[in-house]
């Protein structure tokens, strides 16, 4: 019966259909009465009721726009403050200059990860503290997002807990803890969230539609992935925060039930010592402005509508053609009377067109729905027939006085809360656009004429080239999208599976910074050709598990081979055990007996003579390594056949302060670091004697090195007697 | 499913009220007309805008047998327009819309023929159908009534039906407050539920899609048909779809006529308005719309449950449990224990199903429990929704879950978490005072519910008097195997059974 119904109504109503509204009632039923029986009249209606055209309203109540005091601390911070005494809360945000276009290539979603586990990953000015719970009984509320190009954090306080709240907030801001167990739930929970991404057509039909016209390789099309969260360690969070959450990047907004001037000096103490300096954050990468002209399918099977975006890179704010293009969208789609809300009505449900503008960058002009699935690729033709229309002749005055009307008496709800004009007018000055754009915008809106309509239509949209994204079951199209002419591209939805932790892949910036913190290394530590005169070592080292991992001691020998062996000789307070390995094979065993190394145990030895740093350290001399700077400390180190450390060298000395790395175990790999202390010179050498090793972020073990010889002539049977 | 809830805002007692809530309260006034319709207006000059919301009290409990999901077919209709708002020549149209109730009449007759239906004679009337199908919708000005209130900067628009209220808002600038009552007032005295057919196949539409896209939506509904044996809160509130396919435009008017009467409608105002004017203008447009009989009351109760239920529903999503356990209506003393059982359980960073089931057991992706399902006027059911991790199972939830409900029977809640979920709401309701939309939403439906909006202040009261004891005994008679119904939804391929010994029909 749908189906039936759906043919019908295509029949009468995907034929240009009449799309004046009558002017007057009492003139034009006839232009669309087809069923005239001459009588071209009104009924009259029951004589009572009054019109709504003849109520005359009292002039439009101004904004009122209060006084916002502005100010700059001592540190650089930027602070806004807003009285308002109406209720005792006080509501507040603050505004970091970053977001997800500033995360390095590889890790998309650090910047997000960043904001948010600063509010839930404590702070080590209150150690152990829940902050999530201390703030729910204040009856406080925070919270944070990230976008492309901001980081917010906003929170709203009882007047009462005020100076509590404001207390955590300082802490939160300047000492954020990133608690391992947090991030480890947090990306979790991303993973979830990237498991079930395609669950809701309408959020992939979106999200597929912004990535395409941006351009999915790019800053603003990018998503996270499985691997690129994998690749983030806490460190990297420190890292991300270190960089970009400092006082001159940084803005506060404060409305609510307080005394500015009081206000102002609490705030001043409160953050007095945050002192914190970096080079100003980078200018945000520039969007594309090509878009992706073409026509993509996603194949769903499963789901029985059809959810379709048009559309293509729209403007910024400061656009001339802003105020024009909102009314073109209008006249599109802004409502049951426009002109794809009447044509396309009965069979596409939520049909929203939009012109997006953007802060700092252009944004999205778009036509979305969700359609029936048989009239789909009819539905897309009667959105690219309208768009054409619409550069092609001039829209009507009633529609354009419609739209205008619409979009200006709509204004006074951007400003319906003193938070929001607080908010808005913070984000004017972040985004550095006049304080009056509101203003100048209203004032471009009552100025759009039919032919600015028209001109905007033909110069700045064009059909021909938009992207057509369509999210639905292509057996059930009438008509293929084939038939509007050009290739219909597959989106391929599939997730790309968790794996391995993989090398990031550098580029020439990146892996010439790479070289020379790699070559700082190896001059702190004594020179390049002193490192790779090292043909063999024995270590001796005695080691204190934590109590969590057993609290036992014990003693280890290590040896090595430059030509590509190694030997693990360990005592416990239980016995003995020996590793012997030559890079492809070995055993593992005691004087009882031995056996051959699994696979397990194959690969954690592999990882270890992968790590030893005489050749570790020396990886730019071998062609098979990559050696990428991930930021101003840390390089990747990665051999291309699976093993990758991440080593992060103390920025004072050059030394290796610690290396981080995924350890292999039975049940999957977990996340080690080792950190190095106690630098000693060795023959010349500076060698740390102290590491203390992390593993799942939990405190694992302590070494101290008891003995260091270099090159004392081994021979590859010490290494390789069994035990 | 939780979002029009009164439940999370009563809690702070009046004596905590600081003086700027007291002041608040002041500036509410109300009035109600001679037919019986009620006013309430808040003044807040903010900012020159004013919320508005209209609740009539019927919901999808009220739907006729054989008729469920007629009330929420009203969300559709609310805002097709008049006898003059929405057509192009009434006169034409009205015939046009009556020809089309004809054809359908003979449609009906026909196939109740049942074997002796004639075919060719059903497909002519198909033909004859969409003809009057076109012709009627050619006499609409589609979308009028959006169109008035959008281009006076109307925002918000929604209609929202639920099982127990059927409620209309929108924002509009507070200079062109008139336009609300006059386009509100016709339309709740004239309306013409034009396209009445389209929206019918629509509605349908979506709700299939719904439930074919959203496990977790059919769940519910096997959930609501299996705890409720006898009342209407058993029926899905968009219909079974065999009702939802067969309503008639006659079935909508007989429902509008029994229930859109003044006596049962709750109007309120909230923001840059004059409460004497608001009350001349409502005199001006509603006075003289005559007073009607107030609508049957549902006389039908559930019966007592008589031992635990389950339900298994089988597809391809992942695994997912719903838990419902009776509970009394809102009128019940105990309505506001539940609410807080329901903070502590299952809202924010702390709430106590997140942290035992999500973050220490993991066994549980998600967690949470709704305190009012289906809706709050008449018994209902205290919801827990668990979606179990990846490689965890069904029966690990529901053991979680029952561990954790045992853990709230055997011990009081203990203080730190009484004082810590209070403040919690304090701050909530603090908030929505600074809301219009919400008020104007809060204040009806506390009105509608308790007779008095004052409830909205003055419960805080009460809540606050709420002790670990009184949750801890709320717990006790509530959370037992005899009124639960559990709900499963698994593939075949893995049938569940309880670890409570329960088996699920597999």
């Amino acid at each position: 019966m749908m189906r039936f119904v759906a043919v019908f109504v295509i029949a009468t109503s995907l034929s240009p259909a009449q799309t004046t509204p009558p002017a007057h009632k009492n003139s034009s039923a006839g232009a669309s009465d087809q069923s005239s029986s001459g009588a071209a009249h009104r009924a009259t209606a029951p004589p009572a009721l009054p019109s709504y055209k003849d109520l005359k309203y009292p002039p439009r109540r101004p904004i009122p726009i209060p006084a916002i005091e502005s100010s700059t601390l001592p540190n650089g911070m930027r602070l806004y403050l807003l009285e308002n005494h109406e209720l005792p809360l006080i509501n507040g945000m603050v505004v970091v200059r970053t977001g997800d276009l500033l995360d390095p290539p590889g890790m998309t979603g650090l910047a997000s990860l960043t904001g948010n586990l600063l509010i839930a990953g404590g702070s080590t000015a209150r150690p152990g503290d829940d902050l999530p719970r201390r703030f729910q009984g204040l009856g406080a509320e925070i919270g944070s997002s990230v976008t492309e190009n901001t980081a917010i954090i906003d929170f709203s306080a009882l007047k009462d807990n005020a100076d509590e709240v404001l207390d955590v907030l300082k802490d939160v801001l300047t000492a954020p803890e990133f608690q391992q167990d947090r991030l480890d739930l947090a990306k979790v929970q991303l993973f979830n969230a990237i498991a079930h991404r395609n669950d809701d057509p309408a959020t992939v039909v979106q999200r597929e539609f912004t990535a395409t016209v941006y351009g999915k390789d790019t800053p603003y099309g990018r998503q996270a992935e499985y691997s690129t969260l994998e690749r983030i360690d806490r460190h990297d969070l420190v890292s991300f925060y270190q960089r970009y959450y400092f006082p001159k990047n940084v803005m506060l907004a404060l409305e609510g039930d307080f005394d500015s001037a009081r206000m102002k000096t609490r705030i001043e103490a409160l953050f007095s010592e945050w002192n914190a300096t970096e080079p100003p954050a980078p200018a945000f990468p520039k969007a594309s402005t090509e878009g992706a002209p073409g026509r993509f399918l996603a194949a769903r099977k499963d789901i029985r509508q059809s959810y379709f975006a048009v559309g293509q890179i729209g403007v910024d704010y400061l656009d001339k053609d802003y105020p024009a293009m909102q009314i073109v969208a209008e006249i599109l789609g802004g409502g049951p009377q426009a002109r794809l809300n009447r044509r396309l009505r009965g069979y596409v449900n939520n049909l929203t067109a939009t012109a997006a503008a953007s802060f700092g960058h252009p944004g999205l002009f778009e036509i979305s729905g969700v359609a029936d699935s048989f009239p789909t690729t009819q539905v897309i033709r009667t959105v690219l027939d309208e768009l054409t229309r619409m550069r092609t002749a001039e829209v009507t005055e009633e529609e354009l006085k419609i739209a205008k009307d619409a979009a200006l008496n709509r204004l006074v709800f951007t400003f319906d809360t003193q938070l929001a004009i607080l908010s808005r007018l913070a984000q004017y000055e972040y985004f550095s656009l006049p304080r009056d754009l509101t203003e100048q915008y209203q004032k471009g809106l009552e100025a759009v004429t039919r032919e600015d309509v028209m001109r905007v239509s033909r110069d700045r949209l064009n059909p021909a080239t938009m992207t057509v994204i369509v999210v639905g079951n292509p057996t059930g199209f009438e008509t293929p999208l084939q038939v509007l002419g050009g290739a219909v591209i597959p989106i391929d939805l599939t997730i790309p599976p968790p794996a391995r932790r993989e090398a990031v892949l550098g580029d020439p910036v990146s892996l010439r910074r790479g070289k020379e913190l790699l070559q700082r290394a190896q001059q702190a530590m004594g020179g390049a050709d002193k490192l790779a005169a090292v043909k063999d070592y024995v270590e001796e080292t005695s080691y204190q598990f934590a109590a969590s991992a057993g609290g036992s001691q014990g003693t280890e020998t290590e040896r090595w081979l430059a030509a590509g062996s190694i030997r693990q000789d360990s005592v416990f307070p239980t016995g003995k055990l020996s590793v012997y390995c030559d890079g492809k094979s070995g055993w593992i065993g005691a004087s009882q007996g031995s056996s051959g190394l699994n696979e397990v145990q194959l690969k954690q030895v592999q990882g270890d003579m992968f790590r030893v740093p005489f050749t570790l350290l020396l990886s730019d001399r071998l062609p098979s390594r990559k050696v990428n700077a991930l930021d101003e400390d840390t390089v990747e180190i990665s051999d291309g056949a699976g093993q990758v450390v991440k080593a992060v060298f103390d920025s004072a000395t050059g030394l290796v302060k610690s290396l981080l790395y995924d350890a292999v175990t039975a049940n999957g790999p977990v996340p080690v670091i080792e950190t190095f202390s106690d630098y000693r010179d060795t023959d010349g050498l500076k060698l740390p004697f102290k590491v203390a090793v992390t593993l799942a972020g939990q405190k694992y073990q302590e070494l101290t090195v008891t003995s260091f010889r270099l090159n004392s002539g081994l021979r590859i049977q010490d290494l390789e007697r069994r035990p | 499913m939780t979002g029009r809830r009164l439940c999370t805002l009563l809690f702070l007692g009046a004596l905590l009220l600081p003086a700027q809530l007291r002041d608040v309260e002041k500036k509410v006034t109300e009035f109600t007309l001679a037919n019986g319709m009620h006013f309430i207006v808040l003044e807040r000059h903010q900012a020159p805008v004013i919320a508005f919301h209209t609740l009539i009290v019927v919901g999808s409990a009220q739907d006729p047998g054989g008729q469920t999901g007629l009330a929420h077919l009203f969300e559709r209709l609310a805002f097709k327009g008049t006898e003059t708002i929405g057509t192009t020549n009434w006169a034409a149209e009205k015939k046009s819309l009556d020809d089309l109730e004809a054809i359908y009449d003979r449609m009906a007759a026909e196939r109740n023929k049942g074997f002796r239906a004639n075919p060719g004679q059903i497909a002519s009337l198909e033909i004859d159908l969409r003809r009057a199908i076109e012709v009627a919708q050619s006499l609409e000005d589609r979308g009028e009534f959006e169109r008035v209130i959008q281009q006076n900067g109307g925002v918000g628009l929604s209609c929202h039906v639920t099982a127990d209220t059927s409620e209309t808002s929108y924002n509009l600038p507070s200079n062109r407050a008139e336009l609300w009552f006059l386009m509100e007032s016709q339309r709740l005295t004239h309306p013409v539920f034009r396209d009445f057919y389209g929206e019918r196949t629509a509605s349908v539409a979506e709700e299939q899609n719904n439930l074919g896209t959203r496990p977790v939506a059919l769940l519910q509904q096997a959930l609501l048909a299996t705890a409720f044996a006898a009342h209407p809160y058993r029926n899905p509130l968009h219909g079974w779809l065999s009702d939802a396919v067969n309503l008639r435009q006659a079935d909508a008017k007989a429902f509008f006529e029994t229930y859109y009467v003044p006596g049962n409608m709750v109007m309120a105002l909230v923001g840059d308005v004059d409460p004497s004017e608001a009350h001349r203008l409502a005199e001006k447009y509603f006075g003289a719309i005559p007073a009607k009989a107030l609508p049957p009351s549902l006389h039908t109760e559930e019966p007592a449950q008589m031992g635990p239920k389950s339900v298994t529903v089988w597809g391809n999503g992942q695994p997912l449990l719903v838990v419902g356990y009776k509970r009394p209506s809102q009128s019940n003393p105990a309505d506001m224990a539940f609410d807080l059982l329901r903070a502590i359980l299952s809202q924010g960073p702390t709430a106590w199903l997140t942290k035992d089931l999500v973050e220490e057991k993991r066994i549980a992706q998600t967690a949470n429990a709704i305190a009012t399902f289906p809706g709050g006027r008449y018994n209902n059911l205290f919801v827990f929704q668990v979606v179990p991790a990846p490689n965890h199972t069904l029966p690990e939830s529901q053991k979680a879950l029952d561990d954790l409900l045992a853990r709230l029977i055997a011990k009081p809640v203990d203080a730190e978490t009484l004082a810590r979920v209070k403040n919690m709401m304090r701050g909530q309701i603090v908030r929505i005072m600074g809301n219009n939309e919400r008020l104007a939403v809060l204040l009806p439906e506390y009105y509608a519910t308790f007779g008095d909006w004052r409830k909205l202040f003055t419960s805080l009261n009460d809540v606050d008097r709420l002790t670990g004891e009184i949750l801890q005994n709320v717990a006790a008679q509530c959370f037992v195997p005899a009124n639960r119904t559990v709900a499963y939804y698994t593939d075949a391929a893995h049938p569940v059974s309880s670890p409570s010994g329960e088996k699920g029909p597999q």
